[in-house]
Order: C-alpha cells, then sequence, then structure tokens
C-alpha cells in the first residue's frame, strides 16, 4: 500500500506558530493566542473562530512556572469562544496528546472542525525550571538526585557501554546527531538556535550530567504551536492542498526508567509506531522525512533502532558514516542501504526549541509546512509525500506517533 | 515536599521497602498490592533491601543539579540492580567523582545502602532521609550481612549483648604534633548528620549482636548536635531498624534523645542495665547511642578537636560479651561548656573546663568507682575516660595510678577527635575489639555541665564468639579509603551536616 492509499483521518487546514526562544514579554496563554491566530491566518480559503467546534490544548508545567489554571477559561475568554475546551498534561507529549484526542473527536464524528494548540513558558521560573521538570520523572528519581539530563544519560551510559564495542564513533555519533539538527536550523526563522556547532564543539561544550554536555541537550524555551483540523470530507471548504493525517497512536508505560526492562530503548516509541504503521500498512521504507523528539541526543539515536530504521545498537554506526558521508548537504539524511531519511528538518527540538508543550504541535506543524513545499529556507530539497512525528513525553513514559501524507 | 508525603516516603524509602510476586518473582517499588504480570490473584511478599548488596547498573555525574542537590554536586546518581533483577534509581555518597568519569567503570561495581540525608526544605522546614543512597562495596564501608540468631536460653548478669561503632570516611589532619594530643579527626560527608550516624551505629549493633531488631523495647540516643531542636532522632532509628514489635507502621518500643554534653549517652548506660532486669518492662533489650557531629566555632580551640561519628549499645541479659559490674555517677552545678537555646555553637570557659571541671569530676567518679568495687588500678586491664582531646585523659587516669598500657587502646580520640556524647562510647568501642574474656575495663565518661559517669564491665568468653562480626575501630581508623580534606572542605561538610 503506499501513503495515497490510506484512508485518512483528518486533514491539517491550517497550522501556524510562534518563535521559540526566551519570550520575556509574552504570558502563556498570549503565546498561544498568536499561534492559533498565525494558524487561522495561515488556511488558504480562510476561516473564522465561530467553524471552531471545539479546542484541543497541551501543556505542560503552566501551574508551577505562571501560576496558572483552568487553560479552558483563559483560551475562551482570549478566544470569544464557549466551546468545548480540553487540556491535556503529558509532559513534553502534552502536544502530541492533544492532536491525539483531536483525531480521537474527528473520528468518533462529535466535531467537525477542531482547534489544536501546544504552549509553554519555560523562562518565567527558570531558576527552579530544573526541579520542576522532574514532575515528569518518578519521585525516588528525583530523591535519588536526578535530574532530566541525569535520567537520559543514564541511559546514553548504558547505551554507550552496552553497543559502543569500545569504539569513540559512538560518541561522535551522538554528538553528531546536534550538529546535524543545528545545521538543518540554520535557515528556520523561527528556531531559538541558528548556528552550526561540530562535534567537537558538541562534546567540548559545558558540562550538565556526563556524559551528556549542554549541546547534546534541547534548550529552556518559551513558545507555542497550533493546527486546524476537520473531517477529510470538510478539508476542501478550506484548502485545495490539506495534509492528512494518517495514523495517530499513543502508548504509555512507566514513568520511572528504574523499572523498565531495557533503558535503552522505548518501549512507547516500539508500540506507537508498530502500531501506526500497522493502521496504515506502511513501513519506515515509506517515510521521507520524520520529526523526532530529540530532546537529548540519544533519544533521535533510539528512536532510530525502535521505529525499525536501524537494528538494536547500531543506530550510532549508521548516524555516524551517514553524518561523515553527508556533511555539507543542506539535509543530512540517514541512510541504510537504499534508504534515506531525513530527521528534524528543521532543526527539531535541539536547534529550534523545546517550550514541552508546544513541541508535539510544532513538529506536526513543521511537517505539514514541509509537505506543502511553504517549509521556507529548510525546504527539503527532495519530493515529499509522507511524514512521521514522534512525540515524548518524559524519559519515554508516553509516546505519539503521527503520520502525515499529502 | 511536605509533612504526610515525608511520613508516606519514611515508610517505603528508609529501609527500601518493596513487594514481591509469589508466582513470578516481579518486584515492585513502591510496593503493589498486586503483580502486574498475574493480576490480583497474585500473593505480594514484603521484602525490603536495606540489608542488601546492588550492583552499579547505569548513572550519570550530576554536574548542573537539582537546586535541592546543589549542595552536593557533583555526584553521581545511578539505577542499581540487585541480585534478582530489581532495580531501583539511587544516589552514590561519599564520592565526589570526576566531572567527566567514564561510566563504563562504574558499571557493576557492588554497592551498598545507606542511610542518608536527600535534602532540607531550607534551615526551619523538615529534613528528608532515605536508604536509597549507596557507597562502594570495594571501598570504606564494607558490606556486612545481617543474620539474625535466637537468643541462647541462660539469662546472666545485665550488660552489653552488642555494640557498633561508624565513624565516617572522611578526616582532617592537625599541623605537628596536633591540637592536644588531636593529630587527625573525622568529619561527616555533606549528607551525614547525629540522625544518620545514629542510624548506622544501630545498624551495626544488631548486625553484631545478631539480635531480632523487635526485642529492642528501647532506643535512647544521646546527643548535644540533634537533627531538630523538637524531633527525636531515636524515633527515626526506630523506623529505620524496626526496633520492637511492629504494629501497623509504627513499634511497640519507646525512648528518648538526652542531652548532657559529652555524658548523654553513657548516663544512660545504668539505666538500660535497670530497665533489661525489670519484670514491667516487657522486654530483654534497650539500646544507647551516643552520637555527635560536634560543634565548635570556627576557629575556636575546640575547632581543631572535634569529631564526628556514633557508638551504639545493645543492653540486654542473655548473650552477654561484657557485664556491667560497678557503677558511680557524680554531678555538680559548673558552668564550664554551654549552648544557649537558637545558638549554632558552645561556648566556654577555656582553663576553667580543666581542673575545676572535667578533672575534678573524672577523677572523683573514677576513685569512688574503684573504692565501691575494691579494686586497685593493677586489678583493671583497660582504663578509659572521655576524651576532649588525648590529653586530659591521659592525665587524668595517670594520676589515679593507670599506666600507658591500660590507656592506650582507648585512646582513639587522637586519631578520630572528639565525638562528644560518642567519645566514652566509641573508646569502649575499640578496647571491647581487642579485649579478652576475664578483662576488666573502667569507663569514665564526662559531660559539661557538669558530672561524670564510672563503670567497671568485665568482659565474658561470649565476645569471641560475636568478634567475625564487628568492624573494628582499628580497621576504621586505618581504613585505606579514608580521605583527607582541607580545612575549607571540612567547614563546609561540617556546615552541611
Amino acid at each position: 500500500m503506499t501513503a495515497n492509499q490510506v484512508k485518512p483521518i483528518a486533514a491539517i487546514v491550517g497550522a501556524g506558530r510562534t518563535k521559540f526562544g526566551e519570550l520575556w514579554y509574552d504570558d502563556p496563554e498570549r503565546l498561544l493566542f498568536d499561534a492559533g491566530l498565525s494558524c487561522m491566518e495561515s488556511v488558504d480559503k480562510g476561516i473564522h473562530r465561530n467553524q471552531l467546534e471545539a479546542c484541543f490544548f497541551g501543556s505542560f508545567l503552566y501551574q508551577a512556572t505562571n501560576k496558572m489554571g483552568l487553560v479552558p477559561g483563559h483560551m475562551s475568554k482570549e478566544l470569544g469562544l464557549n466551546v468545548p475546551i480540553t487540556m491535556t498534561e503529558a509532559a513534553c507529549a502534552s502536544g502530541g496528546s492533544a492532536i491525539y484526542s483531536a483525531c480521537l473527536a474527528l473520528r468518533s464524528g462529535q466535531y467537525d472542525t477542531v482547534l489544536v494548540g501546544g504552549f509553554e513558558k519555560m523562562t518565567d521560573r527558570s531558576n527552579k525550571i530544573s526541579d520542576d521538570l522532574m514532575f515528569a520523572a518518578d519521585p525516588s528519581e528525583f530523591g535519588a538526585g536526578f535530574t532530566f539530563p541525569g535520567l537520559y544519560a543514564t541511559m546514553m551510559s548504558r547505551y554507550i557501554y552496552d553497543y559502543s564495542e569500545g569504539k569513540q564513533e559512538c560518541e561522535d555519533a551522538l554528538a553528531m546527531v546536534s550538529s546535524k539538527n543545528h545545521h538543518h536550523a540554520i535557515k528556520n526563522d523561527f528556531a531559538q538556535f541558528r548556528r552550526e556547532f561540530t562535534p567537537e564543539a558538541v562534546k567540548k561544550s559545558s558540562l550538565v550530567a556526563y556524559p551528556i554536555r549542554l549541546l547534546h541537550c534541547s534548550p529552556v524555551s518559551d513558545g507555542a504551536a497550533a493546527l486546524i483540523l476537520t473531517v477529510p470530507e470538510k478539508a476542501s471548504m478550506y484548502t485545495d492542498t490539506p495534509i492528512y493525517i494518517i495514523s495517530s497512536q499513543l502508548a504509555t508505560h512507566d514513568v520511572s526508567i528504574y523499572t523498565r526492562e531495557s533503558i535503552t530503548s522505548i518501549k512507547t516509541t516500539k508500540l506507537a509506531s508498530t502500531a501506526a504503521f500497522k493502521e496504515t500498512g506502511l513501513s519506515y521504507k515509506d517515510i521521507q522525512i520524520a520529526e523526532v523528539h530529540d530532546c537529548f541526543t540519544i533519544e533521535e539515536a533510539m528512536f532510530l533502532e525502535d521505529s525499525g530504521y536501524y537494528k538494536k545498537g547500531e543506530a550510532w554506526k549508521g548516524i555516524y558514516e551517514s553524518y561523515e558521508a553527508n556533511k555539507g548537504l543542506k539535509h543530512v539524511p540517514y541512510v541504510n542501504g537504499q534508504n534515506e531519511l531525513i530527521v528534524n528538518p528543521g532543526g527539531g527540538l535541539k536547534a529550534d526549541g523545546h517550550p514541552v508543550g508546544a513541541t508535539g504541535v510544532r513538529q506536526v506543524y513543521e511537517a505539514w509546512a514541509q509537505l506543502r513545499g511553504q517549509a521556507g529556507g529548510q525546504q527539503v530539497e527532495e519530493k515529499l509525500d509522507t511524514a512521521l512525528c514522534h512525540n515524548i513525553g518524559g524519559t519515554g513514559a508516553i509516546c505519539t506517533v503521527h503520520i502525515l501524507r499529502r | 515536599m511536605s509533612e504526610p508525603i515525608a511520613r508516606r516516603q519514611s515508610l517505603t524509602d528508609y529501609r527500601i521497602s518493596a513487594s514481591k510476586c509469589s508466582v513470578c518473582g516481579s518486584v515492585y517499588f513502591p510496593p503493589k498490592s498486586f503483580c502486574n504480570n498475574e493480576g490480583r490473584a497474585s500473593k505480594m511478599i514484603k521484602h525490603d533491601y536495606l540489608y542488601e548488596k546492588g550492583d552499579f547498573y547505569s548513572g550519570s555525574v550530576i554536574v548542573a543539579s537539582t537546586n535541592k542537590f546543589k549542595y552536593l554536586s557533583p555526584y553521581l546518581s545511578c539505577i542499581v540492580e540487585f541480585k534478582d533483577g530489581f532495580r531501583i534509581p539511587g544516589r552514590i555518597t561519599d564520592h565526589t567523582p570526576s566531572e567527566t568519569a567514564d561510566i563504563g567503570k562504574y558499571i557493576n561495581r557492588p554497592i551498598i545502602p545507606r542511610f542518608r540525608r536527600l535534602y532540607a526544605d531550607g534551615e526551619d522546614g523538615l529534613v528528608y532521609y532515605s536508604s536509597m543512597n549507596f557507597s562502594f562495596a570495594d571501598e570504606y564501608y564494607p558490606y556486612q550481612e545481617y543474620t539474625v540468631l535466637p537468643p541462647s536460653k541462660e539469662i546472666e548478669k545485665p550488660g552489653i549483648v552488642g555494640y557498633g561503632a561508624y565513624i565516617p570516611k572522611y578526616r582532617i589532619k592537625n599541623e605537628g604534633d596536633g591540637a592536644a594530643g588531636v593529630k587527625e579527626r573525622t568529619l561527616p560527608y555533606a549528607d551525614e548528620d547525629t540522625t544518620t550516624f545514629s542510624v548506622e551505629a544501630g545498624k551495626r549493633a544488631l548486625i553484631h549482636a545478631a539480635l531480632d531488631s523487635s526485642y529492642i523495647k528501647k532506643v535512647h540516643v544521646g546527643t548535644e548536635s540533634p537533627t531538630y531542636a523538637v524531633k527525636p532522632i531515636m524515633a527515626t532509628v526506630t523506623q529505620v531498624l524496626e526496633l520492637g514489635e511492629k504494629f501497623e507502621d509504627g513499634f511497640f518500643s519507646g525512648g528518648v534523645d538526652t542531652q548532657f554534653a559529652c555524658k548523654a549517652a553513657t548516663d544512660m548506660f545504668i539505666d538500660a542495665c535497670a530497665l533489661v532486669n525489670y519484670p514491667q518492662f516487657g522486654g530483654e533489650y534497650a539500646m544507647i547511642i551516643g552520637s555527635d557531629n560536634s560543634q565548635a566555632a570556627p576557629g575556636d580551640a575546640l575547632d581543631y578537636t572535634v569529631g564526628a561519628g556514633a557508638t551504639a549499645y545493645i543492653f540486654g541479659r542473655r548473650d552477654v560479651i561484657a557485664t556491667l559490674d560497678y557503677y558511680v555517677s557524680y554531678t555538680s552545678d559548673t558552668p564550664d561548656f554551654y549552648r544557649r537555646e537558637h545558638e549554632k555553637y558552645p561556648r566556654h570557659g577555656g582553663r576553667f573546663t580543666g581542673e575545676p571541671a572535667y578533672f575534678k569530676h573524672v577523677k572523683t567518679c573514677m576513685k569512688a568507682c574503684l573504692e565501691k568495687s575494691g579494686f586497685t588500678p593493677k586489678d583493671i586491664q583497660y582504663v578509659i575516660c572521655h576524651s576532649p582531646n588525648a590529653q586530659f585523659p591521659t592525665r587524668a587516669a595517670t594520676e589515679i595510678g593507670f599506666n600507658k598500657d591500660q590507656i592506650e587502646p582507648g585512646l582513639v580520640g587522637q586519631k578520630i577527635g572528639n565525638l562528644y556524647s560518642g567519645s566514652c562510647p566509641t573508646s569502649l568501642a575499640a578496647v571491647l575489639d581487642v579485649a579478652f574474656p576475664g578483662d576488666k575495663i573502667l569507663m569514665t565518661s564526662y559531660g559539661s555541665g557538669a558530672g561524670s559517669d564510672s563503670y567497671i564491665f568485665t568482659v565474658t568468653p561470649k565476645i569471641e564468639e560475636k568478634r567475625n562480626r564487628i568492624i573494628p575501630m582499628r580497621e576504621q581508623i586505618e581504613n585505606p579509603y579514608r580521605e583527607y580534606v582541607d580545612y575549607a572542605f571540612y567547614r563546609k561538610m561540617k556546615e552541611s551536616a
């Protein structure tokens, strides 16, 4: 089966976002409003607020960072709407979970047109953000002194121990992920960082939680992103070039890494991507671009294995060889035999920024823009049909996978 | 955190309490009432990992820590794997890793749970503890199994049934000949305090006595550096070591923290022996712990003699290793050393702490005890006096007629410093380590304010049977993994604890 033959679940008829970064002058509800407005304005044939039947929003830390609750009330006030608004909290997968909920609502036939949004305001309490992010971990992990980078560093340490075969190239590859994503963001007008970093610079950056250094980590960011989804049958009311969501999957697992059978792979990525491929009849060979949750570079490497693109323990070899062979290209693909997969064409979480609740929605925004050929400077030059978006919460306790096609 | 959360966490974190499915063997932490694999039909068995040994599975050097743990960074956080495959998160303590330490070299190293402080909620909030902190088994702190043996049927004269001393890994040296004979001293790691010392010493005493912890019905912790002004350390010791018969999440046992400067613990030795003889007590064993992170103002003369650590004793009437034969206590209102409420450091009267305070009380008490017993110094094999330094005890004992051979074995203060309430109990531990059946030990404590207790113990043959379960003071003092630090590090650790 090809992607074109798969029956769509929903159509994306509009998408918008704010710039990601340190947005000192914006309140969180303002960010979401701005993303929503740019999303409305992106609808080719126009849309009016009153055509929105429901809203699905995702965010993680707003209660701690902004002493704010009841987002539906805030957004009702901002939008001037009295429609059902629901709020999803799933840490860094809050955005992906909001999209999943919206897809469920459209699948059910309850609504025809809905607004999806994700937002986060992390810099308003930056001195406490390391502590606050641990809300998405097990309390015993906090008690053991862990930070989020520390948890991923623990996975990375074990990955290196189990699979590097003692070769330095493994650690080099995990630095190359960062270099590649920074390179992809150079022409992304919305990105938080538009600077090149060599793998050597990544490996010399300041220490956070060894073996993780600053440039292995996605940043602390503010930002929001929004989408308008309709049932496929209504898409033509709004645009002639809708992007279809053909799979929407979500899987969950233990919040704690210490209880998991393996800490060198993410079970939820395996479950959600397997379910998405099953739902569509596609395989990774059909995907040209992937928006991958590279909160830390090890997570992108684990995705490449958990999704089946590379064999277990071999992603680092694929990353290393692909980077060495293709560095300098506008987009550096991961090569596997005859297959080429471009991951994070706009810079991913690493360079575009990671306002956690916005990320899952921003990923779909990026895939939407790429598939429509409207991604601006970071547009992938090859013809694109199919994209995959992979959004992780916590250390992998939740994962959403969405497959999109033209 | 909050008070109720702290209580709930203590029930799981103090002993690493998990539940194990009797069908498939899966282990859950925190404990669950049913197994995810077997469903609600599964029978879950409670299992604690406090006395077990695990392996370092993977980890990271935390450089940029959460705010709560900044006082310790950089440190190693890790996943610990026990032999049945059960894993928990943990922090490595007593260890300052290189910021770029090769984690692969830590993987599979055996590690032992340690009861340590996590963090405190500011200056006036709760202090949180857990046993999910670990030190390397091939390093300073050796692994000991806790095997419970049935007590002998024979009832004897009351005395010491078991003991356990704990001194921290870190040391600071005094220059030249030392300060009043104190050449080097122990200091706590930043996550140690009087509460953690007490638990460590109590744990070692239980291991030494091979006694079921539920038999201990009373525990007193003598200290002058309590973690809280109001909240007993003995309650934490009871909860961690499960002293007394368990009922719901508490224990049928009692006790208090006692305060009388450096004799807060020794004063209770006679009470413990009296108690185990008293039929209405309802139990046969009592534990007394002398524990201090001895405090001194920076730059004060005492700042060069204070140490840190604890020693615990279990008193009872079965399997006694040293009987308590004679006792005298002597008290007067002598204001030589004191600390007012809310003050951080004690004050003292300088030379007034000597003749009219220490020497008057120690010597009077020693003499009276010898008279009461009818012994002369020649009948006694070992003599111990409270060691605010190394000179005072030597002089006091010599003036009564004891010689160097009788004094030296108990003179550990010159290597570990003044442990305040832990001083005499730790010296006694050093002597018991080397004493033979039949030996008589005269111990005289001193507490400012002021008073002394003198005791004469007689060592029994049972001491030999238990010797392989002790970590001798000599080994602890000379442990090759001890770490020497400079004055700045010492003050930082002292203030953190």
